[in-house]
């Protein structure tokens, strides 16, 4: 145990301190913080509000347009204010308005049309709706504007003038403010997953939890798959594997190196983790200021623990595969091709997500959540649906890790014959007859 | 370690690979205090037989003693291996390389650093504690192996080829480390095909060929066994004489003077005379041990 420690420590001191790990930390954070804060930033720069003048003819539309506009910006501030993170930019500051009513003072329509126009020509003035007598019941407006570029103060603009004559026409039919309320009371719709324990889970959440912690998986293994590889193989490239194995069993080696490598990894995404959670706490408001729903999902705790637990089992039972090539090859561009068609059963296994996710609890589902290459997706959709039986989801672990331990015994025995027979490539069946042999 | 105890034994063991048999019923016994040679042309049996002796693979048949108990992990911890298959951790600095191979082998705590800093001392390269192994020339990193082997106190040590690619000035001072371990108690295995150093170097030989003892025992015993055969010669003319093969049976001309092994049933007399006879001016006649080598390629080249 104390020797595997070593192994251990080696491994993860001489990963951490080298200089390809600090930079390669260090620069995904920052690469990323610069996609999204400069988005970010330009978006934010504060424009001058839109001053708009509206001629309002049909003599009633002003103050309720006025109040359809204010809403909006009322709004968007409180909820700001509400989700209480990092100061968010106004997500409608391109399209502030100040709103000017324009008396008609027995002017002919083009008498003021040609005013507004010298006044927007002179910089006084941005643009002007003009709502023609019979606008309550044609519904035609016109806008006019120094900047027919600009796309998004039309489109709000709009919004503001369509629910403010809704409005006027429900008071011209007499409909009493209580109602007017009542009737735009906008519906919630939920989706609710039936079972005793369940409450509120929200299931399209957990699908994505579920895709994420399997996108991470495929990731990680991806990252320090060829690591684990270059871990195995750096005793024979510096001959070092003899002078070891007077000390220490090969297993010992082997998982030594296995869980070294996985330290390294475990530092490395929680410190990426960490820089990403600061992010999305920023872009959590961001989307919470537009409307987007940004809670995480409310599932049991247990959940979140077998979350961690299969999210190792797909990382090791990967990781070993990459071992298990690495203790066949002597060097690591042999390797990572030989490893490559086994990680294509990776990404198969996230084709799995469709069929057991609509019969959670049929044959199929049940056997592909056992067989330990698949189970990690295959087993985290079918808790997140209808979930299993304990004993399956224990079952299914214990599959999983026992395998891993197959494999590196494997690796172990043939990393050692290998060594003995001249340091030569094993083929398969080679490789199978040498983790045969005593 | 009482000197003389016999410390390594090693009892009829066998050992193939397929159908290639690399060791076959090999018996020899190292004892402490002294330096075991064992020796023998490229591909007789030698590393298989150490790594057996160290734990890395087993034997067939046969048994293999330390101290007297059966090889496992704790003993593996009494064991010095210099493998001739050997490296660093290119990346490494020499501290830490050296603190992993001795905490690897369980030492633990502040008696590490100590030694650290004692082998160093030692083989004089103090300086380049600090450095990355492959900012070391081979001579360097030779020698931060061989304090590898060596730095947990080992009471069996057990050295492949340890001296090969080393200047003689760096032989010298392993070899002075070496002997000084052995005048400690420990028990020194020394593998090599170099002839002269083993020569140098070994209280007892075994020789190998082929998978197979060929002999065994104290180098004096068999320098004596072999009686004095040799002639050393330095002369002028008379060159037929040490051409004639029933006077001698192997001729080894050097720079400054031959070597002549005498046929059996000649002796060095009738040699001297003949080649008086035939006019050669002698600068130099001395009887001379056979040396290891001519043992070894007598005795290799010996039918079965």
């Amino acid at each position: 145990m104390k020797k595997f420690l070593t192994v251990v420590r080696r491994e993860y001191i001489q990963r951490v301190r080298a200089k390809m790990f600090i930079v390669s930390t260090v620069l995904l954070p920052a690469v990323m913080s610069l996609f999204i804060a400069v988005p970010a930033i330009i978006v934010s720069i504060e424009t001058p509000p839109m001053r708009v003048a509206v001629v309002d003819q049909t003599g009633r539309m002003y103050s309720q347009l006025r109040q359809a506009l204010f809403n909006d910006q009322q709004e968007s501030e409180t909820q700001n204010t509400n989700t209480g993170g990092p100061r968010t930019p106004p997500r409608r500051s391109f399209s502030r308005f100040v709103l000017e009513e324009v008396k008609a003072d027995n002017q002919s329509l083009d008498q003021i049309r040609a005013n507004l126009d010298h006044r927007m020509s002179a910089r006084d003035l941005d643009g002007y709706v003009i709502l023609p007598p019979d606008f309550l019941s044609s519904g035609q407006a016109e806008f006019s504007t120094r900047n027919p570029g600009e796309l998004f103060a039309p489109r709000v603009l709009q919004s503001a003038i369509n629910r403010a004559a809704r409005e006027q026409r429900l008071i011209d039919a007499n409909v009493d403010s209580k109602t007017r309320q009542e009737l735009f009371k906008p519906v919630e719709l939920q989706s609710v997953k039936a079972g005793a324990a369940s409450r509120e889970a929200n299931t399209n959440a957990s699908f994505a939890l579920v895709f994420a912690i399997g996108f991470i998986m495929y990731l990680a293994i991806l990252m320090y798959g060829q690591i684990i590889l270059g871990a195995v193989i750096e005793e024979k490239e510096t001959r070092i594997a003899e002078i070891l194995f007077s000390s220490v069993r090969p297993f010992t080696l082997m998982m030594g190196k296995l869980v070294g490598v996985s330290l390294v990894a475990l530092t490395q995404l929680t410190i990426w983790g960490i820089a990403f959670s600061v992010f999305a706490l920023y872009g959590v408001g961001v989307l919470a200021s537009q409307g987007m729903p940004t809670t995480i999902p409310n599932l049991p705790f247990s959940h979140y623990i077998y979350f961690g637990l299969f999210f190792l089992l797909g990382y090791f039972i990967y990781g070993t595969i990459y071992a298990l090539v690495g203790s066949m090859v002597t060097t690591a561009q042999e390797g990572g091709q030989l490893a490559m068609p086994i990680i294509l059963i990776l990404v198969v296994s996230f084709y799995l997500f469709w069929p057991v996710s609509r019969a959670p609890d049929s044959p199929f589902s049940f056997w592909v959540s056992m067989i330990p290459f698949t189970a990690p997706v295959a087993m985290l959709v079918r808790i997140v649906t209808q979930t299993p039986p304990f004993w399956q989801i224990a079952l299914s672990l214990a599959i999983g890790f026992s395998t891993v331990l197959v494999i590196m015994w494997a690796a172990a025995r043939i990393y050692r014959v290998g060594m003995l027979m001249y340091g030569k490539r094993a083929s398969i069946p080679e490789a199978i007859r040498w983790a045969r042999q005593a | 370690m009482a000197a003389n105890e016999t410390t390594v034994k090693v009892d009829g063991v066998t050992k193939s690979f397929g159908e290639f048999t690399a060791v076959t019923e090999l018996s020899l016994n190292a004892r402490a205090g002294r330096v075991f040679g064992l020796i023998g042309p490229n591909g007789a049996g030698k590393t298989t037989t150490i790594r057996m002796i160290v734990n890395i693979t087993a034997p067939d048949s046969g048994t293999i003693l330390l101290f007297g108990r059966r090889i496992d992990p704790s003993l593996q911890d009494r064991i010095g291996y210099l493998p001739e298959e050997r490296g660093l951790y290119k990346k490494m600095r020499v501290a830490d390389q050296l603190r992993f191979f001795a905490e690897i082998k369980n030492m633990r705590g502040k008696q590490v650093e100590t030694k650290i800093d004692e082998w160093l001392a030692r083989v004089k390269l103090s300086d380049w504690k600090q450095k990355r192994s492959m900012e070391l020339s081979k001579g360097m990193q030779q020698k931060i192996q061989f304090i590898t082997a060596v730095i947990h106190d080992p009471d069996i040590l057990i050295l492949d080829e340890p001296f090969s690619g080393l200047d003689p000035v760096n032989v010298e001072l392993m070899k002075e480390i070496v002997l000084d371990l052995k005048r400690a108690g420990k028990t020194i295995i020394f593998s090599t095909h170099q002839m002269e150093v083993a020569e140098k170097i070994c209280d007892d030989i075994c020789l190998l060929n082929r998978s197979r003892k060929v002999f065994e025992g104290s180098l004096r015993e068999i320098k004596s066994s072999f009686g004095r055969n040799s002639v050393a010669v330095r002369c002028e003319g008379g060159d037929g004489v040490l051409d004639d093969p029933a006077l001698v049976s192997k001729l080894v001309r050097h720079v400054d003077e031959d070597q002549a092994l005498l046929a059996p049933g000649a002796d060095a007399q009738t040699l001297l005379k003949r080649l008086l006879d035939a006019g050669a001016v002698i600068g130099k006649f001395e009887m001379v041990e056979p040396s290891l080598n001519d043992i070894f390629i007598t005795k290799v080249t010996e039918p079965a």
